[in-house]
């Protein structure tokens, strides 16, 4: 039994620990200063590893050092409080 | 130098390298904007608390035949409501400013000064439309009304860090300096933080426009 638990908290604890990419789509994100505004809040957290903001598509993708560091409610509120709404959020 | 005149000199100087700027934008970002025509200037140092309120500073210049009217103002702008679709934004806007203003287009003095007004806009990665009205008042020495009214196109949707042009078309009304509507084709440029616009009215008055973000 001590073995079992021990080897799902190492599982979840190594999952834990891989990084995790994360896609936005994000409404009302037009123009590059909108863009810029938003790279900048992301940019601001220290678990992001990179951010990537394409236009065209709309889409924020952000990199963070380990799965877990950025729950969607925290996406959620960055995106809002940079003045858009977040349309769809997916995880790989 | 009369005393006020001297404090408007320092708020233009301090907003000198700055416009139109958004009125407001994310939360804790900073915007300096410089508009300049002869017939009027607008700079402007803007600090957003949040992505709905907007505080700063404002100088504008009004020119009448060697005449200039200018005022210093304290201003707080408020976006009242906005719409995010999925290739589109739509903005509403409250303008709001009290302060000075040193006065000699119709009569001379300077004395307090209050601004109020909205804008509106609508915009997708080509197509922009925009509406903006000014009301400037001193009682009994100043009264000013500004409108302004935008529509541009962008002929390529270019990546966020590549430079972006759009033309546009500007026409404003300012009775107090102008009783005719005053139209200006001007070019949009983006890249990255900064705007910068450039253009002459059919007129033959220049224009040119910088903004940064912060």
């Amino acid at each position: 039994m001590k073995v079992l638990a021990f080897s799902l908290f190492a599982l979840v604890s190594i999952a834990g620990l891989r990084a995790e990419d994360i896609t936005v789509k994000v409404n009302g994100m037009v123009c590059s200063l909108c863009a810029q505004g938003i790279q900048k809040k992301f940019k601001a957290i220290s678990s992001v590893q990179e951010i990537k903001v394409d236009l065209s598509s709309k889409l924020v993708s952000i990199k963070t050092q380990n799965a877990n560091d950025l729950a969607d409610d925290k996406i959620k509120t960055i995106i809002t409080e940079a003045g858009y709404n977040v349309a769809s959020i997916e995880r790989k | 130098m009369r005393p006020v005149g001297f404090y408007l000199l320092i708020l233009s100087m301090m907003t000198s390298t700055i416009a139109h700027a958004h009125p407001v934008i994310y939360g804790g970002g900073k915007v300096v904007s410089s508009f300049n025509m002869p017939s009027y200037s607008d700079n402007q140092l803007m600090y957003s608390m949040t992505s709905k309120w907007a505080a700063g500073l404002n100088h504008w210049r009004f020119t009448k035949e060697d005449r200039n009217t200018e005022l210093g103002l304290a201003r707080l702008n408020h976006l009242l409501y906005r719409n995010n679709g999925e290739d589109s934004q739509a903005n509403l806007y409250l303008l709001s400013g009290v302060g000075l203003v040193d006065a000699e287009l119709e009569v001379k003095g300077t004395r307090e000064a209050y601004m109020g007004g909205f804008e509106t806009d609508w915009e997708s990665r080509t197509l922009f439309v925009a509406l903006k009205h000014y009301q400037f008042t001193s009682p009994g020495l100043f009264d000013l009304g500004m409108t302004q009214a935008r529509i541009g196109f962008s002929p390529a949707e270019t990546p966020f860090d590549q430079l972006q042009t759009w033309f546009m078309l500007q026409a404003m009304y300012m009775p107090a300096t102008d009783r005719s509507v005053m139209v200006t084709p001007l070019l949009r440029f983006f890249y990255h933080n900064v705007l910068w616009e450039v253009g002459s009215s059919t007129r033959g008055e220049w224009m040119t426009n910088l903004m940064v973000h912060f």
